[in-house]
């Protein structure tokens, strides 16, 4: 019995087959085909099943994870769409919030909605904050609408009326009434797809549903029935942005929760590792060619968000992008990494992202054009990279290139040799890493030394470990296969359905028996989803929670609700749960204000599958010792010869100290001076950092220099 | 300035390396980023949680601002530096400061230029050592007196003024001062939750900074404010250098009370060297509505819209605002002295933006864009609910944003403030209010070359038992966004209520249930000759509706 998991990516394609009852993983890559996905995901199948020795027809699930709707929203490929809005509402998604996102930039672009305002329309009803009728809906209105929309070509529908989440009447009329005379047009109705209070976001959440349907439709259709004519006859599952699995038809019914596809894949991998490991808090760091990501991995969960925003105007500015308040992988995202371009700014400072030189040019060390320096070019000049083993030697790499692009960018302008000025990339990049996964530990309200790290992506083994000396980290785990670590994820997550619920409620004055029948009848729904996807009743796991504040506050914390029928004295519980959050995240409690429900969550959940499964590997003899090289590492003050190992050597039970380079074909692992590595049972390498001297991470060792201001 | 005689203990008043201080500045704004947040997360007031009306800064020994957290309202520009060094050369002077101490304020000549913003200043300690201190202000929903906006008749109208006073002494609370306050205002929950956050935020500044100094080894903040402060300077005298010399004036007319009194603002930017003087001599005197700004909060909305076309990119401290002056003669609108009314004076302060960039379009027409449909107008609403305690409810509304050189103006959005919606459904569901349209307001947007962004059109009901109060602030009813390089005026905005009654456009009056308030943002400028606009540019006006051949609104 087999499982496959499967990330289409942007150039490639990655593959986990693992064999459970044999405890034995295989893992694939092939280029990406971006005109047709089917394509590749059935070529990279058939050469795993080839080196395997199964056959499809042993697959029982695949675990499918794909960028297909987050690429929609930003090229702007979707469908035809339409918003229908309360009259008088129309301009609800161009309006927004009427917020800059960057105040000193007079230049700066709004992102632009997703459907036109020529398809924008205001229809006759209205309900109330209470959910009664104000104005009752005009199906006439709305009829003389659709037909002009359905001329137009208009193929998918959002519908968003004020205060539908309270009562979705006019809203279920409105959408029986098109089903009915447009049968071929797609809906997506704002309290199906986000049934929260405000109302630009979402309308913005069912937009972007509305636009990627019938996109995702025909692409799930499609891919169901070439994997049938290969031999495949078993459960297709999709990663959803939370870490959690739905199945086909869930996602072909809201595709905007697969806009974080593939990146939660990576945070599932630390799942795993979690499991697998026993270390139940883990910030997972997975640096590639232009962006870094973080997240954190708390009590075997990964943490989940409701702020998420899709195709932003400027990447890394928030409040640049499409607010998409549905639950994903809390996050944080940065650009810093290996193609990120070093320079001065107006300041003289170095600063290095979040413009990159992608991979191509690419870094000037690739000797494709590329002359401005890089992360990846610093990281050439510092010895932590073989010019003549990048990506296991499939490439060389050019040192002159890389140090001549160094010396006219950085070194010469700040007077320093080019040495120090590829340190000082290496520093300053490692400490914009560090920054970024220090304010977000700390918004959460955790002390950073708590967590340990897991590196992956083709940077993060190079950068993983001076970031976790930065962060007072106690140990960094490296696995095997770092390079499908997505895909390996899917493999991990459990299928789950979340029901939401918005009802502002104050705490004292809740109708308790209403509150758990209306609980009770959406968790029968996610039951009855679970059922149909074939997972058994005494299998699954109802978990609630409620978005709770201090009445008047406007940041929510999230806190876990009994199950069962709720009372007066689970009030008091959740009461309790809600105050030590509040003050664990803030300090403080705040005495005399009343509590507030904000938004109701139910997850029923299957099974978290159990992964046992080892990768398989060729030819370990223990001898891992390639040579040594000349490295030049932040905390010392000059080069070291630093011993170089090949990782497909290293057995479990292996132990060296640190400094030490450890080779694979996709990354190179640095391990700095102050370090103990272990390789673990499952080959997981697993870094003990030692207490360092503080004061040298942020002096480094270059010697106290005057600043040249005003350089650039 | 020289700081090595007050230095003595500094072994690091020496100048750090180029990629030391790129790291170093990047945590001090770590720092006061993460306090900002703190501050949000747990602030009580709409105000300051949408609005981001709030700031949080980091200063040397001297009260000297080294970093200022990034989403702060341009109104906060440079303030609580000069809060502090008041303080410091007032009632609190260096020695007098304890480990624990916060000083309140809310004296509009040392803060922000209105009584509802209030100032704490943390002093931070590295062993025995006063290092610095830590400052944020924020708007606090309500400080007694008239409901805040332009109806008060005085000063003294417009509620409690705390001088700067211990909140804290050595950890221990103002239990005398809380018990004012919460005497005093009208939701002692918000302003006393408000000013929590802030102690959050302080709190929160002064761990990170204390962990900065340990990893760093550094002993106090001496040079690094040093070498902070003067690239700072250094980069906004250059940008300065790269442009002409020479003095340029311009002309504005506000709508003062909208009804008639209205006000001249009057402006000759010098620029020379690498200084940039504003001399708003000729402008006139205190109003008698509370649209008067004290200089502190002229500064900041002059120096804004400076910063904006000069150095967007150089960090807020100190340094940067060293080669930027402004004058005004005292006891005018721009320099009011006690006790003119203060409490609108954003609606004077958001309008300067204009003025600036009206003198600076003849310098460096590429870098300007035209006026906006600003000042951001607000409804204050406050009253009593059948199963609540007493409210007081804010919402803002913002108008179209002036075109640019190259692209056209962005419909609805806010400038030269900040101030977020409060969506429709948040609204209602916290006030018995229906809001029947919130819309954009075709043709009003000032024509050009590049077009200026559409007002917009809000229309609310109140549906309580009760009456209630009602704060109005609009602005440019009378008058309209000016274009720039050629380009036309932007629409003006209108007030009206039904059943029918004559309302004025900034006061106080109340709402009886049914009233029904509907009002109609003012469109930004254009820039550029109309003649000039492409017909691609046209044609999707008219296919988008944001132009019309039917009636304008």
């Amino acid at each position: 019995m087999l499982r496959l998991g499967v990330d289409i990516g942007g150039t490639f394609t990655d593959f986990v087959l693992v064999d459970d009852a044999a405890r034995r993983a295989w893992f694939g890559k092939t280029l990406s085909t971006p005109h047709d996905h089917g394509e590749a995901i059935v070529a990279g199948m058939q050469s795993l099943m080839a080196e395997s020795g199964a056959k499809i027809a042993d697959v029982r699930t695949i675990v499918h994870g794909t960028t297909l709707v987050t690429n929609a929203v930003i090229e702007r490929t979707g469908a035809k769409t339409a918003l229908l809005a309360t009259q008088g509402f129309r301009d609800v998604l161009e309006i927004g919030r009427e917020l800059r996102y960057d105040i000193y930039d007079l230049q700066l672009d709004m992102p632009q909605p997703l459907v036109p305002r020529r398809w924008c329309v205001d229809i006759p009803e209205r309900m109330d904050a209470q959910g009664a009728v104000v104005t009752p809906l005009d199906i006439d209105v709305l009829e003389e609408r659709m037909t002009a929309l359905v001329a137009d070509g208009v193929v998918s529908i959002a519908i968003c009326f004020l205060h539908s989440f309270v009562n979705p009447t006019h809203e279920q009329q409105a959408r029986a009434c098109i089903q009915r005379r447009w049968p071929d047009v797609a809906v997506s109705c704002s309290h199906e797809v986000l049934p929260e209070i405000r109302e630009y976001e979402r309308a913005t959440a069912t937009t972007i549903n509305a636009y990627v349907q019938p996109l995702t439709d025909s692409y799930l259709r499609g891919l169901r029935v070439r994997l049938g004519d290969v031999g495949f006859t078993g459960t297709i599952l999709i990663m959803l942005s939370s870490g959690r699995l739905t199945t086909v038809d869930g996602a072909r019914e809201a595709p905007v929760h697969l806009l974080e596809s593939g990146p939660a894949g990576g945070s599932m991998a630390g799942v795993h590792v979690c499991r697998a490991t026993q270390l139940s808090d883990l910030l997972t760091f997975d640096m590639g060619g232009t962006t870094a990501k973080a997240s954190l991995i708390q009590d075997f969960a990964p943490q989940i968000t409701t702020h998420f925003e899709a195709a932003r105007v400027r990447r890394f500015k928030k409040g640049s992008g499409l607010p998409v308040r549905v639950p994903v992988i809390d996050m944080i995202e940065i650009g810093a990494g290996g193609g990120s371009i070093a320079w001065l700014d107006t300041l003289g400072l170095l600063r290095v992202g979040p413009a990159s030189a992608g991979s191509d040019p690419g870094p000037a060390c690739y000797g494709r054009g590329g002359t401005r320096p890089t992360v990846t070019d610093a990281d050439l000049v510092l010895g932590y990279l073989d010019p003549a083993f990048f990506l296991g030697g499939k490439m060389s790499l050019h040192r002159d290139a890389a140090e001549r692009a160094i010396d006219t960018h950085i070194a010469k302008p700040l007077g320093l040799c080019i040495e120090d000025a590829a340190l000082g990339i290496h520093r300053v990049v490692n400490e914009s890493m560090a920054n970024a996964a220090r304010v977000h530990i700390i918004e959460k309200g955790h002390d950073p030394r708590r967590f340990a790290m897991l590196a992956f992506g083709g940077a993060g083994p190079v950068h993983a470990f001076q970031v976790a000396r930065l962060l007072h980290l106690r140990e960094c785990l490296v696995p095997v296969g770092a390079g499908v670590a997505s895909a390996f994820g899917f493999l991990a997550a459990p299928i789950a359905k979340e029901l939401v619920w918005s009802a502002v409620t104050r705490l004292d004055r809740c109708d308790w028996a209403a509150t758990s029948a209306r609980l009770a009848a959406r968790e029968r729904e996610g039951m009855h989803f679970l059922r149909e996807a074939g997972v058994s009743d005494h299998e699954m796991e109802i978990t609630r929670s409620a978005d709770m504040r201090y009445v008047g506050q406007g940041h929510d914390i999230t806190v876990v609700v009994p199950s069962g029928e709720l009372s007066n004295a689970t009030a008091d519980t959740i009461r309790q749960a809600f105050e030590k959050e509040y003050e664990r995240t803030f300090g403080r409690l705040v005495s005399n204000v009343a509590l507030q429900v904000v938004t109701w969550r139910s997850v029923v959940k299957g099974p978290a599958p159990t992964m046992a499964a080892q990768p398989v590997s060729s030819s370990i003899d223990g001898v891992s010792l390639k040579g040594t090289r000349s490295v030049r590492f932040p905390e010392l003050a000059t080069r070291v010869d630093c011993p170089v190992h090949a990782r497909s050597s290293m057995l479990p039970g292996m132990v060296l100290d640190g400094p030490a380079l450890i080779e694979e074909a996709e990354s190179t692992v640095v391990v700095g001076p102050d370090a103990r590595i272990a390789v673990d049972a499952t080959r997981t390498l697993r870094i003990s950092l030692r207490p360092a001297d503080a004061r040298a991470d942020i002096h480094g060792s270059t010697a106290a220099r005057s600043l040249t201001l005003g350089a650039a | 300035m020289n700081n090595s005689a007050s230095a003595p203990l500094a072994d690091l008043d020496v100048d750090v390396d180029a990629i030391t201080l790129s790291i170093l500045w990047a945590r001090l704004l770590s720092i006061v980023d993460e306090a900002g947040s703190a501050l949000q997360r747990t602030a009580f007031s709409t105000v300051t949680r949408e609005s981001n009306d709030f700031a949080v800064v980091l200063m040397d020994s001297h009260g000297r601002s080294i970093a200022q957290s990034s989403i702060s309202v341009p109104s906060f520009l440079g303030v609580i530096p000069i809060l502090t060094k008041a303080l410091l050369a007032g009632t609190f002077p260096a020695d007098t400061w304890r480990a624990g101490d916060v000083v309140m304020t809310n004296d509009p000549w040392l803060c922000a230029g209105h009584k509802p913003d209030i100032g704490l200043v943390s002093p931070i300690f590295f062993g025995d050592q006063l290092v610095g201190f830590i400052g944020s202000i924020a708007h606090s929903p309500d400080m007694g007196g008239t409901l805040w906006g332009a109806g008060a008749r005085d000063l003294y109208e417009e509620g409690l003024m705390v001088p700067p006073t211990k909140l804290y002494s050595e950890g221990r609370p103002n239990d005398t001062l809380l018990a004012i306050l919460e005497a005093n205002v009208r939701s002692p929950q918000q302003t006393l939750g408000d000013i929590r956050a802030q102690l959050a935020a302080n709190d929160q500044g002064a761990r990170a900074l204390h962990g900065l100094l340990l990893e760093s080894g550094l002993r106090d903040l001496h040079g690094l404010s040093r070498q902070v402060r003067t690239a700072s300077e250094r980069a906004m005298r250059a940008a300065l250098r790269e442009v002409p010399e020479g003095t340029w004036h311009y002309r504005y007319t506000a709508d003062g009370d909208g009804l008639g009194d209205t006000v001249a603002l009057a402006l000759a930017l010098t620029i020379r060297d690498d200084t940039i003087h504003a001399d708003y001599t000729g402008t006139r005197g205190i109003h008698r509505l509370g649209i008067n700004a004290v200089a502190n909060y002229a500064y900041a909305y002059t120096a804004y819209p400076i910063k904006c076309v000069f150095s967007p990119d150089v960090p807020n401290n100190d340094g940067g605002f060293l080669p930027i002056t402004v004058g005004a003669p005292v006891g005018s609108m721009l320099n009011a002295q006690s006790p003119a009314p203060l409490g609108a004076r954003n609606i004077t302060g958001n309008i300067l933006h204009a003025v600036v960039f009206g003198a600076l379009a003849q310098v460096v027409p590429e870098r300007v864009q035209a006026d906006c449909g600003s000042a951001c107008w607000s409804v204050v609403l406050n009253g009593r609910l059948p199963d609540r305690e007493e409210f007081v409810e804010y919402f803002f509304l913002n108008g179209g944003y002036g075109a640019r050189a190259t692209k056209d103006g962005a419909s609805v959005l806010s400038f030269p403030t900040n101030v977020a919606n409060v969506p429709t459904e948040v609204l209602e569901h916290s006030m018995p209010i229906l809001v029947h349209e919130k819309s954009l307001r075709a043709n009003s947007g000032g024509d050009g070359t590049f077009r200026g962004g559409l007002g917009q059109r809000v229309s609310f009901e109140w549906r309580g038992q009760h009456a209630v109060n009602c704060s109005l602030l609009s602005e440019k009813t009378q008058t309209r966004a000016h274009g720039v390089c050629g380009g036309a005026e932007g629409a003006s905005g209108a007030i009206q209520i039904t059943p029918v009654r004559d309302i004025a456009p900034k006061g106080l009056t109340t709402l009886a249930p049914g009233d029904r308030l509907t009002l109609d943002l003012p469109g930004g400028g254009g820039y550029g000759d109309p003649a000039r606009r492409s017909a691609a540019a046209r044609a999707h006006d008219r296919q988008e509706g944001y132009v019309t051949d039917g009636e304008d609104r």
